[in-house]
């Protein structure tokens, strides 16, 4: 600007960007590198695809090619495959236990209102997302029990004896996760306290649902907890599964949280603090988004880890999945072990749900990640 | 902007923060001692010193960040005592500025400006985001409201931060080292900023290490080290005549590179 300057300005221009080099871009760089980099990684790609040779015909032979589809009885599986007929012959019990067949509907209706609350971040309006969300995962789990027990809304009484299959474990998992979740968010804010009374208690409950393993605990509430309940109440068994298994996430999550809140810089409830919020308002505000949004893949480790436990119901004459299937396997109808089918068919639908919770959990993260979006 | 004042006894006598004897310990080590300070309404104070020589813990005692455990601090009319209603009536004529910006990185920069207006002024949410808007365009970044704070500069972050301030009109602003964690060539968008709210009549206080933005807004500038108030003067003597050596000390070292 100032002409008063001997020498000139000189210009600076930026040099324009280039292309990166194509030497490692396309396929055959791609195997190169990747497949046959060298001697041993070439022979190690070698014996590997060799194998895979070996084990998938015969595989997909037992699996598919020879296996029997359609029938109803155990005569019908003939060929020297796998027996799906078995797994198609028990599918509603697998599925819905021993709920009568007119009442099945209440159970889809109750899996649909599930993916509805589940979905809900989605599909409700902006406005009342916030407001929402947590009222109506939280009602859930009672309005389920309503409309399965029946006696409320005035349907069909269904005694939780007959409760069972799959659909018993999703149930009782997300409502376990439900409320497990906020129990210990307050477990872990009382742990966190300065008031001594409410952090040792915290301390204690979530040492015990951590320390002592499921199985015990399912012991202990299906044998212990009766003895504490007045003389001549019946508490279900499934509602006392409920509990235990809310207590025990209840326990784990709580120390999710602890990890989140180290998270979360000092300067955080600084800054909340010097704008005048209160203690609540900062925790709910300001921390709690920050530490579900850190805790995030530990937070669905441990719902996962949960969803598999409710499997263990199974010792406690729980009529879930893995207990109907055992069930199925010693019907006289159809002895023949078909361990292999209903085990196999257990796993991949307990896989497809665990991996269906990773792929929502990790769409959330990216929800939830406001670092560096454009 | 019509603040009603209910306290006219101490309105007249001017002074919005009086420190008398104020001391205090972290478990045995004793951070600040005996500090007496007091601060008239629309005066601008920068406190410099060396790290650790207590000059941010004292303002941070001013919003209750810290406590202390002996002596009395006044501010606004309002003794601070350990009472959750006397600190957050305290806070709320407080606003304050950190080092680190403190911006919550989960919420927009809109919703980070009207988080205390709805929650603690219980305004309703288009008012206080017509204040958010103005503080923002003040600012100079109100193109960026809807934007997240990791997707801002430092400096723009900053001025985030002082804008988030004063949205909740506060009486008295606190700056801690509000431009030592920016990059050099974003110093100067954050001290403009302040320089423009110091003309305006703030009541400031500002723990800084830029001597320029001393000399040209303070009022006065204060001098701590081992948690005392060495010395205090206007800056015109205090640069040119310092009357300790500690301060010549400090002032060679600062000054000459």
């Amino acid at each position: 600007m100032s002409s008063s300057s001997h020498h000139t300005t000189r210009v600076f221009e930026p040099k324009p960007s280039q292309p990166a080099p194509v030497t490692a871009a396309g396929p055959i760089a791609w195997l190169r590198n990747n497949l046959f980099a060298g001697p041993l990684n070439s022979i190690t790609t070698l014996v590997i695809v060799a194998f895979f040779l070996w084990a998938i015909p015969p595989l997909l032979d037992w699996l598919l090619w020879s296996a029997d589809f359609s029938g109803t009885t155990q005569q019908d599986c003939t060929s020297s495959g796998a027996c799906w007929v078995f797994i198609q012959a028990w599918s509603q019990q697998l599925f819905y236990g021993s709920f009568p067949d007119t009442e099945i509907w209440r159970i889809n209706l109750t899996l649909v209102l599930l993916a509805l609350v589940l979905s809900s971040p989605y599909w409700l309006p902006h406005h009342l997302r916030n407001r929402l969300d947590l009222a109506l995962l939280v009602i859930f789990p009672f309005v389920a029990i309503a409309i399965l027990d029946g006696r409320i809304l005035g349907l069909e009484y269904v005694s939780t004896d007959f409760w069972g299959g799959f659909s018993l474990n999703l149930l009782l998992a997300s409502a376990s996760i439900i409320l497990g979740m906020p129990l210990g968010f307050l477990w872990a804010l009382g742990r966190r306290s300065n008031m001594p009374m409410a952090r040792s208690i915290s301390v204690i409950l979530i040492e015990f649902f951590r320390g002592v393993p499921v199985l015990a605990l399912f012991f202990m509430g299906s044998v212990m907890l009766p003895l504490f309940f007045p003389e001549g109440t019946n508490v279900d068994k499934l509602l006392r599964v409920w509990i235990v298994l809310t207590l025990f996430m209840a326990g784990y999550m709580a120390e999710v949280y602890r990890g989140g809140f180290q998270a979360i810089p000092n300067g955080q409830y600084e800054a909340s603090a010097a704008l005048g919020l209160s203690y609540w308002q900062t925790t709910l505000l300001v921390i709690l988004p920050q530490v579900i949004k850190v805790s995030m893949p530990n937070i669905l480790a441990t719902s996962i880890m949960l969803f598999k436990n409710t499997t263990f119901l199974l010792i406690i004459g729980i009529f879930e999945v893995l207990s109907t299937a055992q069930t199925a396997l010693t019907n006289s109808n159809w002895l023949g072990g078909y361990a292999t089918e209903a085990y196999l068919f257990v796993g991949v639908v307990y896989w497809i749900c665990c991996f269906g919770m990773s792929r929502v959990a990790a769409n959330i993260e990216k929800k939830l990640d406001t670092s560096h979006q454009s | 902007m019509t603040e009603v004042n209910n306290r006219p006894e101490q309105e007249a006598q001017d002074d919005v923060i009086v420190i008398s004897d104020l001391n205090k310990w972290y478990g045995d080590f004793h951070v600040l001692k005996d500090i007496n300070l007091t601060v008239k309404k629309g005066e601008r104070i920068v406190i410099c010193g060396p790290s650790g020589s207590g000059k941010s813990t004292m303002i941070r005692c001013i919003n209750r960040l810290e406590e202390f455990q002996r002596g009395s601090l006044v501010v606004d009319g309002i003794e601070m005592i350990d009472d959750v209603k006397n600190i957050e009536a305290i806070r709320r004529d407080v606003g304050m500025v950190f080092q680190h910006f403190n911006l919550f990185p989960h919420l927009t920069i809109l919703e980070n400006l009207t988080l205390g207006p709805i929650w603690v002024q219980k305004k309703p949410k288009d008012e206080a985001e017509a204040i958010a808007m103005k503080y923002l365009e003040r600012v100079k970044i109100a193109n960026q409201a809807s934007k997240y704070p990791g997707q801002l500069s430092g400096g723009q972050q900053q001025r985030v931060a002082i804008a988030r301030s004063l949205c909740m009109s506060p009486q008295i602003m606190l700056f801690d080292e509000p431009t030592s964690a920016l990059d050099p060539e974003m110093v100067k968008e954050v001290l403009d900023v302040m320089i423009e709210l110091a003309e305006e009549g703030m009541t400031m206080l500002c723990v800084t290490h830029e001597m320029g933005f001393a000399k040209k807004v303070a009022d006065r500038v204060i001098f701590m080290d081992g948690g005392e108030i060495v010395e205090q003067n206007t800056p015109d003597t205090f640069f040119a005549n310092p009357e300790t050596d500690r301060l010549q000390l400090f002032l060679s070292q600062i000054l000459e590179h």
